[in-house]
């Protein structure tokens, strides 16, 4: 199995980010503007892929984890860059050497399905909702189906 | 002059670019709840054979992928059960909340939609969805979503076992219109036109009383005649027939209450302790020990059933403590509805435990309610007996029958026809399976 670093390397090449310009337009369609307060140049997929072409402690840069795998940065690239790719790539590389702490478990059946930032905010919008709701989105979504199914067979 | 911050000055957030649309109340709203379509499925009839999940691609991305599609079938090998997911069209779509780029929209048809103008398919509508219904494809990496067809949808057409069914939701208005013409007719007799009616009545052979005064009489005289219990036996018979059909459809009190409902606003919680449905139970025992202790009836000068029954009426006489004790009890509505009927009322203590030796009972069918994405039932219940927290977790609520008045508000309001009256052996919610 190759190591973290050779990894990196090829998260980076097959993501394209060495052909980013800097456009900036993956910043201006992120979502995460909208979503977290402290968005900043270095969150932006921007920041993240200047800072992993650029630098190596990428890995351990928080800021990885706030992304939400959306399409809109991939989309709107005129360079053929997938910042989604990359990310999970960075993520998968991170939850394997460091950061564990950084995802959350499906309670049921132990898969990671989402970074706790995000669910953070999935749940702080949800927040009126009765404590069963959001305990039922504790669970992956495939869980999430099967017990749904299971409650009504 | 306030101080300007940097966040003024630079942060436009989508609230500014596009609000969200204000709920807009058309005029039918205030006396008639708004119809929610939906995708009724019936588990017991599915074979599994994802020809709903080849049409809907179809329809998706015109070529047949069951990935692709926005219902899931699932296949449980073990116990050879099948199950479609499929979006529920919410009354209160949670994926709307959870959208960050609030691309999805609930339309005035009820019909929730995702906007693909907006949508970035970032997936956590699915992270929010209580089914996981967003399915997320695969092989474009967009979001699917069922819409419906706009009114006609594929799956249902296609649906070789008839499944799926589509419904648009449908009204039953005349159990409203016949229970409250059954109570204010009831009202006006046993209040108003006649003095003490309910409390006993005697008309020629008939003779007609309430069972917990007949107990408080036997108690207090240690006597026990024959027509006492007879002319009680009547109501406690009807009961064990069809419920507690009097505390919804006939006692005076009760439909005070419901007027008091009407205009009082639920601001303020029950303190807890006060929330036992025994101490009705306890009250009645209460009761029957005082009658027997004192020699007269106790419970029967503050029971406000037989206060609005003697002390407004024909006779003229409005007894000022009693109707005291009235408007106390209209006061304890501002926390729940019903508070009397649910936690103390002993004359509905003796009925509730007729209904429980009783023949009926009302059913809420598995595969026709749709649980978490409607709710309409647990809301109109005056008894509080239907559990929302089950709803949400996706079961159809186990309704006791103890507690239930039979009012058949829930039967009135399910858009679904899920809530039914049924015979106490009869089975039509399959058992609730612990997981």
């Amino acid at each position: 199995m190759a190591n973290g670093k050779d990894r990196l390397a090829e998260a980076k090449s097959s993501s394209g980010a060495y052909r980013c310009v800097e456009c900036g337009r993956c910043a201006a369609v992120c979502p995460m503007a909208e979503m977290y307060t402290n968005f900043s140049i270095a969150m932006s997929p921007r920041g993240v892929i200047k800072k992993a072409v650029t630098g190596d402690d990428i890995i351990l840069d928080e800021n990885i984890w706030y992304c939400t795998e959306c399409n809109a940065g991939t989309d709107i690239c005129p360079q053929g860059v997938s910042c989604r790719d990359l990310i999970r790539a960075l993520r998968d590389i991170a939850a394997q050497e460091t950061a564990a702490e950084a995802l959350r478990y499906c309670t049921r059946c132990g898969k990671q399905f989402l970074p706790v930032p995000v669910k953070n905010f999935v749940f702080d919008r949800l927040k009126e909702e009765p404590p069963n709701v959001l305990s039922i989105l504790e669970l992956c979504p495939s869980c999430r189906r099967e017990l749904y199914m299971l409650r009504n067979t | 002059m306030p101080e300007r911050t940097a966040e003024q000055d630079t942060i436009i957030t989508l609230e500014d670019l596009r609000p969200r649309p204000e709920e807009k109340k058309i005029f039918s709203d205030y006396f008639m709840p708004r119809l929610h379509p939906g995708i009724l499925f019936d588990p017991k009839k599915c074979t599994g054979c994802g020809t709903c999940e080849m049409i809907c691609s179809v329809r998706n991305v015109s070529q047949i992928a069951p990935a692709s599609s926005s219902i899931e079938v699932l296949r449980d090998e073990e116990t050879g059960k099948n199950f479609a997911i499929l979006c529920q069209h919410c009354r209160k779509p949670l994926c709307i909340e959870a959208c960050p780029t609030r691309a999805i929209e609930k339309g005035e048809d009820g019909i929730v939609r995702i906007n693909t103008l907006f949508c970035v398919a970032c997936g956590l509508c699915t992270m929010a969805c209580p089914e996981a219904a967003p399915l997320i494809d695969p092989l474009t990496g967009e979001i699917n979503k069922c819409d419906l067809c706009e009114g006609d949808p594929l799956c249902v057409q296609y649906c070789p076992t008839d499944a799926l069914t589509f419904t648009k939701g449908k009204r039953v208005r005349w159990i409203k219109g016949l229970r409250w013409s059954v109570q204010t007719i009831s009202f006006l007799l046993l209040a108003v036109l006649l003095v003490g009616t309910f409390c006993s009545l005697k008309a020629g052979a008939l003779s007609l009383s309430c069972p917990t005064g007949v107990l408080q009489n036997i108690a207090s005289s240690g006597t026990v005649v024959l027509v006492w219990i007879l002319s009680a036996s009547l109501i406690l018979g009807l009961t064990v027939l069809a419920g507690r059909f009097f505390c919804g459809w006939i006692c005076p009190f009760g439909f005070f209450l419901d007027l008091v409902d009407k205009i009082t606003p639920k601001k303020i919680g029950l303190p807890s302790f006060l929330k036992s449905r025994m101490a009705k139970y306890g009250i009645l025992a209460g009761a029957v020990g005082g009658s027997c202790a004192f020699g007269f009836q106790a419970f029967c000068p503050i029971c406000p059933i037989g206060s609005i029954c003697r002390s407004y009426g024909a006779a003229g006489t409005l007894n000022g403590a009693n109707m005291g004790i009235v408007a106390a009890l209209a006061g304890l509505e501002v926390t729940e509805r019903r508070v009397w009927c649910r936690y103390f009322c002993p004359v509905g203590a003796i009925l509730a435990l007729c209904a429980k030796i009783g023949l009926i009972k009302i059913a809420i069918g598995a595969n026709q309610c749709k649980k978490f994405s409607c709710i309409q039932c647990a809301e109109v219940c005056p008894m509080g007996i239907i559990d929302a927290d089950q709803l949400r977790e996706g079961v159809s609520p186990d309704i006791p029958m103890t507690e239930c008045i039979t009012c058949m508000r829930c039967i009135d309001r399910c858009p679904y026809g899920a809530a039914k009256i049924r015979f106490r052996w009869q089975k039509t919610v399959p058992g609730n399976i612990e997981v």
